[in-house]
């Protein structure tokens, strides 16, 4: 063999390991820290994943991951190919026993379930990570996350991309308006006690991205208000979410008929707004979707070109 | 064990002979009405929103005829206080003044002061009929859910009073075991239907826990016929549950139609209990308390039991009612929790207090 040929061999053999190492996987992400704060090692990348929240649902299909979902909630209902999966309970119903004959490789968990599913999870030795956003902004790091600990990097980096130019879209028209330029928003999920979204939500986030004032700003988390506050409070617009999974627009409909709701600002110019409860709750990308439809009711002058 | 409860034996023989102490009494009555009074006056004053006392008074002068008061309010201060806070604090009213004299009526009825009046089956009757309620296409709810509530109150306690009935006489003991264990079969099916609620389940909690929320002037005025007909019947058999409480049979010797009472009472009791509950749900507490701490003060003969736990039972879910709407304002909590709240650990001094023999 002369000189010319054993260099060309050197260099096809280089460029083949070079392509050997690149297609490979990547290397697991090693120790993270979840929203629970606690630390978790990932010393293999998941290749059999349950999901325990619609919202982790929604994350894990996003960042092409379908095929690895072994389990979902009987609330996952997006996409539509997340319906066919194994169903491992409700909510914070988790049947512990169906999820460990799925054999398991990661769960992802919520905070609801961190003093049940996931010690129970983990005592059988199942690695359990537990995603709790409170804000868009968190959503997007947890997208990140996911995609870390599941060798999906590129995908996670490329959603978050794209979703964070949509955020600044809105943000940037937004964030330097007055307080005198802001409405007062009404968020109801539920009319009988009123249940609203105050500080500390995903939803209190999103009206404050999408230039409004939430009139709820004095009480922390899903509660009620009393009905005596709205009406003093007199928001310029209502936003009543559509029941989970169920289409049914109650909470709306209540508003609509209160005859002593009928002289707040947001009747008098019927400004009553619903929203699809799955896009404005779930700390999933659609996340975006329901900033993008808030800001168009909150700022309708602003965002007419969106959609 | 459950015998032994039930027949409470702490009764004292001579309880129908009341030494009459009709200055005291008089006094009380005043007095009660006077504090239900200040409790309506004081409660419209409080709530989430601030509304300066001044302007209260004018926004209730302007109501007056042949006073011209120039209205400087907001309208949303008259709408709070008209349409939000006077029908909220009247139906609490209503409702405590029926817990209270519901259970009165069934202490004495069943001679045992455990007894409320959710003993035989009124509670897990409206229970699961407002979780029914619930299920049913969004469109009916709003109808369907007091309706039915008031219907499996009603219905609930009919069965168990057709369970216990032997012959012609209804013994008090197998209708509270009758009361006991259907109780219990409807709060199974009950707890069913929660766990297939799914979303709903937050409503279906907070209408079990007991609130007056979204109190209007509609609700007030559907219950008002039931309650106040069914207090003025009760009020009117104080007099043959005083013999009563000797025992049936002499007061069966005394010229009683002692079974006849019994269904009447029962009836009566019922009734006001099941309306009570259909709008605001399951208020604990009310009915065991108020009747207990009235015979704690003013002794046990029913015909000033009767009325005086009517008012006192008013003023007191009123006032439970305000510091749930106050209390965490502008967020609120459901008045059942207070009424446990303070409820509990009354019950438990009562049970201290026992050689006492308060009943």
């Amino acid at each position: 063999m002369n000189q010319y040929s054993r260099n060309c061999l050197l260099v096809l053999l280089s460029v083949a390991l070079l392509l050997c190492l690149s297609c490979a996987s990547p290397p697991p992400a090693g120790n993270v820290v979840d929203d629970l704060d606690r630390t978790i090692n990932i010393d293999e990348i998941p290749q059999r994943i349950i999901s325990l929240a619609p919202s982790n649902t929604e994350i894990l299909f996003a960042l092409g991951l379908g095929d690895r979902v072994v389990g979902v909630t009987e609330y996952c209902n997006f996409p539509e190919a997340a319906i066919a999966k194994p169903k491992v309970g409700g909510f914070s119903t988790v049947d512990i026993e169906k999820v460990v004959s799925l054999e398991p490789d990661l769960v992802l968990a919520t905070q609801i379930h961190s003093k049940t599913a996931i010690p129970a999870l983990e005592k059988l030795g199942i690695t359990a990570l537990a995603l709790a956003p409170g804000s868009l902004d968190e959503v997007m790091n947890n997208i990140t996350l996911v995609g870390k600990i599941t060798g999906q990097d590129k995908q996670a980096s490329q959603l978050v991309n794209s979703l964070g130019t949509r955020i600044e879209a809105i943000a940037s028209r937004t964030q330097n308006l007055a307080p005198d330029q802001r409405p007062r928003v009404l968020y109801l999920t539920w009319h009988d006690p009123l249940i609203t979204a105050g500080t500390e939500t995903l939803v209190d986030d999103i009206i404050s991205k999408a230039g409004g004032q939430n009139i709820a700003y004095d009480i922390s988390g899903h509660k009620a208000i009393a009905l005596e506050t709205v009406i003093h409070r007199d928001p310029q617009l209502i936003i009543a979410s559509i029941g989970m999974g169920t289409g049914e627009d109650l909470p709306w409909q209540y508003v609509k008929n209160e005859p002593r709701l009928k002289n707040t600002e947001a009747l008098l110019n019927d400004r009553v707004y619903k929203i699809d409860g799955d896009l404005a709750h779930r700390a999933g990308p659609r996340i975006v979707d329901a900033l993008e439809q808030m800001a168009q009711f909150i700022h309708p002058e602003l965002f007419e070109e969106i959609n | 064990m459950a015998l032994e409860l039930l027949r409470d034996t702490a009764i004292p023989k001579t309880a129908a002979v009341y030494p009459l102490q009709w200055r005291s009494r008089v006094y009380a009555i005043v007095g009660l009405v006077s504090l239900l009074g200040v409790v309506i006056a004081a409660t419209l004053a409080i709530g989430s929103t601030h509304i300066p006392l001044a302007t209260l008074g004018n926004i209730l002068l302007a109501k007056l005829p042949f006073i011209g008061v120039e209205s400087t309010w907001a309208s949303s201060m008259e709408t709070i206080i008209f349409d939000i806070r006077l029908p909220r604090l009247l139906l609490a009213g209503l409702v405590g003044a029926s817990l209270a004299v519901a259970g009165a009526t069934y202490q004495g009825l069943f001679r045992n002061p455990l007894a409320d009046p959710y003993l035989i089956g009124v509670a897990q009757g409206a229970a699961l009929g407002a979780v029914t309620g619930f299920l049913l296409p969004a469109s009916w709810q709003a109808a369907s859910i007091p309706l039915l509530a008031f219907a499996g109150a009603l219905l609930a306690v009919a069965v168990v009073y057709s369970i216990a009935r032997v012959g012609k006489t209804l013994p008090m003991t197998t209708l509270i075991l009758a009361g006991v264990a259907l109780g219990a079969f409807l709060a199974a099916i009950t707890s069913y239907l929660m766990i297939a609620s799914g979303d709903k389940l937050h409503g279906i909690i907070s209408w079990l826990l007991g609130t007056f929320s979204l109190t209007s002037w509609w609700q007030v005025t559907m219950v008002i016929p039931y309650i106040s007909l069914g207090i003025v019947v009760i009020w009117l058999h104080a007099r043959p549950l005083n013999v009563m409480q000797l025992d049936e049979e002499q007061a069966q010797q005394l010229g009683i139609n002692v079974e006849r009472v019994k269904l009447i009472l029962l009836g009566a009791a019922t009734l006001i209990t099941a309306a009570a509950v259909c709008f605001c749900g399951i208020i604990g507490f009310v009915g065991i308390i108020i009747p207990h701490a009235v015979r704690l003060i003013w002794g046990p003969d029913h015909r000033f039991l009767l009325p005086l736990s009517t008012l006192a039972g008013a003023s007191f879910l009123i006032l439970a009612d305000t510091v749930a709407r106050t209390m965490l304002a502008p967020t609120e909590i459901p008045v059942g929790v207070i009424t446990a709240f303070l409820g509990a650990p009354f019950f438990l001094y009562l049970l201290r207090q026992k050689k006492r023999a308060i009943f």
